[in-house]
């Protein structure tokens, strides 16, 4: 089987003022289609910024990545807006909602960068935030949501153009632990349920109890992968 | 998806009221000079031209000052001598010599007290000047009769002045009755249009002037001369006189003697002077709002850096971005561009309202559907213009950058 993403032997430096950053220090691995992982580190080890380069949302400074088998280093800035756009959904820890919007145009935006009908939208937008419990919410803007609220708004969002992986950076980490609970068992939902690739940064150790697999990555390296089924590889 | 984008930027616009407005100001601001001087420019430049067109070519012109400072004969009370015009008399090739006399005056009719220029014209051995080479016509009615109390009106008096006005009805001058025998079809200026016009016998009765001074002189050529040669034949006639004069310690005016082909060149050279300074100021104004708009863009863009991360994590290309921009830089361009063209034109108008009852400097303001269209595209390109750096800049963000922004 093909895997989903496949990163090889990539390294990533921040150049931060005078001071070199090696961010990621030669990372291979592969993400299976259907799989739920956990990234985990302390702050400072990468693991952000390897969710950033699986959710092609950043380029990688030395070795390829693929999407679907697809080099994405081959595609241009408007090709990879568009996987990104497609393929991958992405929820923050920070909710990274539009201010100036409702929730139900938030939803409805990623669907605006894909060409869909207005008409579209809006029913597909009502249907994702009355699943995840908004239906009385949807005109309200984030600031007269709660925390949990917005949350759920982003993964409505995530989920606009039913993507094939949900790429999510501590979601959980500005909730309260009931509420994160809530959010953690909607991503589990859409694993079981809607078969979606999940990939999860966290330092949550509860959180990661959640995956199938679980990845530690240190100093820009993975250092242990103890997944329950071995689709994950790593070297070194 | 133009429309879907378009919608994005208004809402953004929105969200920062007080700046957009104040960005939209700056952009009024320059917009209005341009149609507000252009409408007037442009009223003026319309105006001369149908005058001088109106003037036959084999007419010459005497005034008193030079030609290089014609703002101060038409505004001063300079007048040429009754020595002066016997000079021109004169001179070879002089056909008539026709004075030209106006003054602004109160008219009352039925009841209606206004001020009214009138104009002294000597009908009796000039109309036919008037009506074969200064294109006078009569809509309805005859001339006045030499030695009668009876006037004719330009076309605007019963349109506009005394409305309702017709032949046969009585206008009070200075306390005096007279009669309307004739109106005349447009002459092409408004100020020509709102005259009332007397006899000079008459005129001299009006305003109690008895000399034979007059502001302005035109002077038709006899058959067979040249306009030019008579045009020297009458300069020299005038410097042999005044120096006579001179001589006898009386003091003289200078003066100008123009054919009217000389003074369409010289009003076509006043005019394209005007006009460069025109566009001039107005560029600078408009030079000003482009400025504040790209401060104002590039200010959105450092604010919305994070929006932007966002838009392009959730599928947002470089070039959904840069319309974002561009289309909000052009809609603040395209608002100050109606808010100044109706402004402009508002002011325009109101100086044409407020200017007119100054007998000589009559502003006219030229409101054409082209000042309008250019009002409005040049405000919407300057916008997008000013915005295409900052929209560019907005575009070019990386995601991650952009969402670590704080």
């Amino acid at each position: 089987m093909e895997a989903l993403i496949k990163l090889e032997d990539v390294f990533k430096t921040y150049q931060l003022g005078k001071v070199k950053l090696d961010a990621l220090r030669g990372i291979s691995m592969e993400i299976g289609k259907g799989h739920f992982v956990t990234l985990m580190g302390p702050s400072g080890s990468g693991k952000s910024t390897l969710l950033h380069i699986l959710g092609v949302l950043d380029l990688p400074d030395k070795g390829k990545v693929f999407l679907s088998g697809r080099d994405i280093s081959k595609l241009s800035e408007s090709e990879l807006a568009q996987a990104r756009g497609k393929q991958i959904g992405f929820v923050f820890q920070q909710f990274n909602l539009l201010m100036n919007l409702t929730a139900l145009e938030n939803v409805a935006l990623p669907m605006v960068f894909q060409g869909h009908s207005e008409e579209e939208r809006k029913k597909r937008a009502e249907k994702l935030l009355g699943s995840l419990g908004l239906k009385e919410r949807i005109n309200h803007r984030p600031s007269e949501l709660s925390g949990g609220e917005r949350q759920r708004v982003a993964i409505a969002r995530a989920l606009a153009n039913d993507p094939d992986i949900i790429v999510a950076d501590e979601p959980t980490g500005n909730l309260d632990s009931a509420t994160g609970k809530e959010v953690m068992e909607i991503f589990i939902d859409l694993h079981k349920k809607q078969k979606k690739t999940i990939i999860v940064v966290t330092h949550d150790p509860n959180i990661a109890g959640y995956s199938q697999e679980v990845i530690n990555i240190l100093d820009g390296k993975i250092v242990k992968n103890h997944g329950t089924k071995s689709k994950v590889l790593w070297k070194k | 998806m133009i429309k879907e984008y378009f919608k994005i930027a208004v809402k953004n616009l929105k969200t920062r009221k007080l700046r957009s407005w104040l960005t939209i100001a700056g952009i009024v601001i320059g917009v209005f000079l341009i149609v507000s001087l252009f409408s007037l420019g442009e009223g003026v430049k319309q105006t001369l031209t149908k005058q001088l067109k109106m003037m036959g070519g084999d007419l010459i012109m005497v005034f008193p000052g030079e030609v290089s400072d014609i703002m101060t004969t038409l505004i001063g009370a300079a007048e040429l001598s009754e020595s002066d015009i016997k000079a021109v008399e004169k001179a070879e090739g002089v056909d008539l010599v026709i004075p030209m006399k106006y003054k602004a005056l109160v008219s009352r009719f039925k009841g209606e007290q206004k001020q009214t220029l009138i104009y002294g014209v000597p009908f009796k051995n000039g109309l036919s000047v008037f009506t074969d080479q200064m294109g006078w016509v009569l809509k309805d009615g005859t001339w006045p009769r030499i030695d009668k109390r009876e006037v004719v009106v330009g076309s605007l008096v019963p349109e506009e002045i005394f409305p309702g006005m017709k032949v046969g009805d009585e206008i009070i001058i200075k306390g005096r009755p007279y009669e309307v025998v004739g109106v005349l079809v447009s002459l092409g200026s408004k100020q020509d249009d709102q005259m009332i016009a007397v006899d000079m016998e008459l005129y001299k009765q009006i305003t109690g002037e008895r000399e034979d001074t007059a502001p302005f002189l035109m002077v038709t050529i006899e058959k067979g001369f040249l306009v030019d040669e008579v045009a020297d034949n009458i300069k020299n006639e005038l410097d042999d006189s005044q120096k006579r004069r001179r001589g006898q310690g009386e003091e003289t005016a200078s003066y100008s003697v123009i054919t009217s082909e000389k003074i369409a060149g010289v009003a076509g050279n006043i005019l394209a002077v005007i006009q460069l300074v025109v566009y001039m100021f107005a560029s600078i104004g408009i030079v000003v709002g482009g400025i504040g708009i790209m401060n104002t863009m590039y200010t959105s863009v450092r604010e919305r850096t994070k929006d932007i991360g966002i838009m392009k994590a959730i599928g947002a290309k470089n070039s959904t971005i840069t319309w974002i921009f561009l289309i909000e830089s052009g809609v603040i361009g395209f608002i100050g561009g109606v808010g100044g063209t109706v402004l402009g034109l508002a002011l325009a108008k109101t100086i044409e309202v407020y200017g007119q009852f100054h007998p000589v400097l009559y502003i006219e303001a030229s409101i054409s559907l082209f000042v309008v269209f250019f009002g409005l595209s040049f405000s919407f390109l300057v916008g997008c213009l000013a915005g295409f750096l900052p929209a560019r800049a907005a575009s070019k963000l990386k995601p991650v950058d952009a969402l670590r922004y704080e």
